[in-house]
């Protein structure tokens, strides 16, 4: 009630609120039971493209359909992991130090930083 | 003039396409429009008796699909606007009774006669709606601020979609601005937000309906209804005019209105709603 608000911190979501994010939720499921094997093709698609050059979390991936400002989109949480990405690096000739280093290939070690 | 076939839909039963169908039709025909309203509700008719017609039915949609008698002999032309003629559901049939294509050729012949077309869907999404919107040019949806509403007519949209027509407009029906400011109920942002579709009209919660539908007249007669002139902007807002959404506020207190009257409420700006 009214005068008991600050003693709740006015946290408690009201029965709209509550509506709102229910009608959320059970929108992206219902819209997703409308074509689930296409969005199961998808993301196995995506999932196929983007592990060539990042490790996913595969586990986490969520593919959905949601409506939002007069568009049909499809959301991807695509999760990666934590790494180390490795590559090789062919410097231009026209760098300042390629006079030492053209024709030799180097081995760039970049590690992720993570907020966590 | 290029006529436009309207169909009001909803998916949810009970949430008001009857009534915004016959109200919407009468505001049009006040403005001078011709204007054809269909039941497409066979089996469960309800829009003769929403405009007060229901004794001066002879034929229906079937017999005129099924070749019984003309169109013109079937169509009622109402009691109180003369450009406005009401085309009624089959009673004793259900909704097998005529298919897409039959519906598709009476959309193409009331065209000829009619600005607009208006017709009234069954609730649900089976063949009673199909049929409702093969022949329509553009589509309403009439939603509730409540959960089970808003989410039939989700489904609705895609449908609609689906089915090749333009993206449906909503008019929001039944809103009760008490219940939006407690937080009890979704506001206008809120359903907007989550359907993604633009706003026609939004029409207040008023027991004046119950009455209007009772003696068989159409709400916007009645000059003190919020709902009534709800309904008579959102007839204009089809035609295309500009006309300001609804303030959600309802009755002022007292207090609300000291301060009004010493400069300190809001500005009376047109309100428009972020979609």
């Amino acid at each position: 009630m009214g005068i008991f608000d600050f003693m709740t911190g006015r946290k408690k979501p009201t029965p709209g609120e509550v509506a709102k994010e229910r009608l959320k939720v059970v929108l992206a499921h219902d819209r997703l039971k409308v074509n689930p094997e296409l969005l199961e093709q998808i993301k196995t698609d995506l999932l196929a493209v983007i592990s060539r050059r990042l490790e996913v979390d595969e586990q986490h991936v969520q593919v959905i359909m949601a409506r939002d400002d007069h568009w049909d989109k499809l959301h991807a949480d695509i999760p990666i992991k934590r790494q180390k990405i490795s590559f090789e690096w062919d410097p231009p000739s026209y760098t300042p130090a390629s006079n030492a280093l053209r024709g030799n290939k180097i081995r760039v070690d970049v590690e992720r930083l993570d907020d966590e | 003039m290029d006529s436009r076939v309207i169909t009001i839909t909803s998916g949810k039963g009970g949430v008001g396409k009857t009534t915004t169908t016959a109200n919407l039709g009468t505001a049009l025909a006040m403005q001078g429009k011709k204007v054809a309203v269909l039941d497409s509700d066979i089996g469960l008719r309800n829009l003769d008796a929403v405009l007060g017609l229901e004794n001066r039915i002879v034929y229906d949609l079937v017999d005129v699909v099924e070749g019984q008698c003309h169109l013109r002999q079937a169509l009622i032309k109402d009691k109180r606007q003369p450009e406005l003629y009401l085309l009624p559901a089959a009673q004793t049939r259900d909704k097998n009774a005529i298919n897409s294509i039959q519906m598709e050729q009476l959309c193409e012949q009331l065209r000829k006669d009619f600005d607009f077309v208006l017709i009234d869907s069954p609730a649900g999404i089976e063949q009673g709606f199909r049929n409702a919107i093969v022949g329509a040019d553009e589509i309403i949806i009439v939603a509730n601020p409540e959960m089970a509403s808003v989410r039939d007519a989700d489904r609705i949209i895609g449908l609609v979609e689906a089915a090749g027509k333009p993206e449906p407009r909503l008019i929001l029906n039944r809103l009760r601005a008490e219940m939006v400011k407690r937080g009890d109920m979704m506001d206008v942002a809120d359903v907007l937000e989550v359907l993604g579709i633009d706003l026609v009209g939004i029409v207040p919660e008023d027991e004046m309906i119950i009455v209007a539908i009772n003696k068989g007249e159409p709400i916007v007669y009645e000059k003190h209804s919020r709902a009534g002139s709800a309904y008579l902007n959102a007839a204009q807002r089809i035609i295309g005019k500009e006309v300001p959404l609804e303030e959600v506020e309802e009755v002022q207190s007292f207090m609300e209105r000291l301060r009004r009257m010493f400069g300190f409420g809001p500005a009376m700006a047109e309100k428009r709603v972020r979609s």
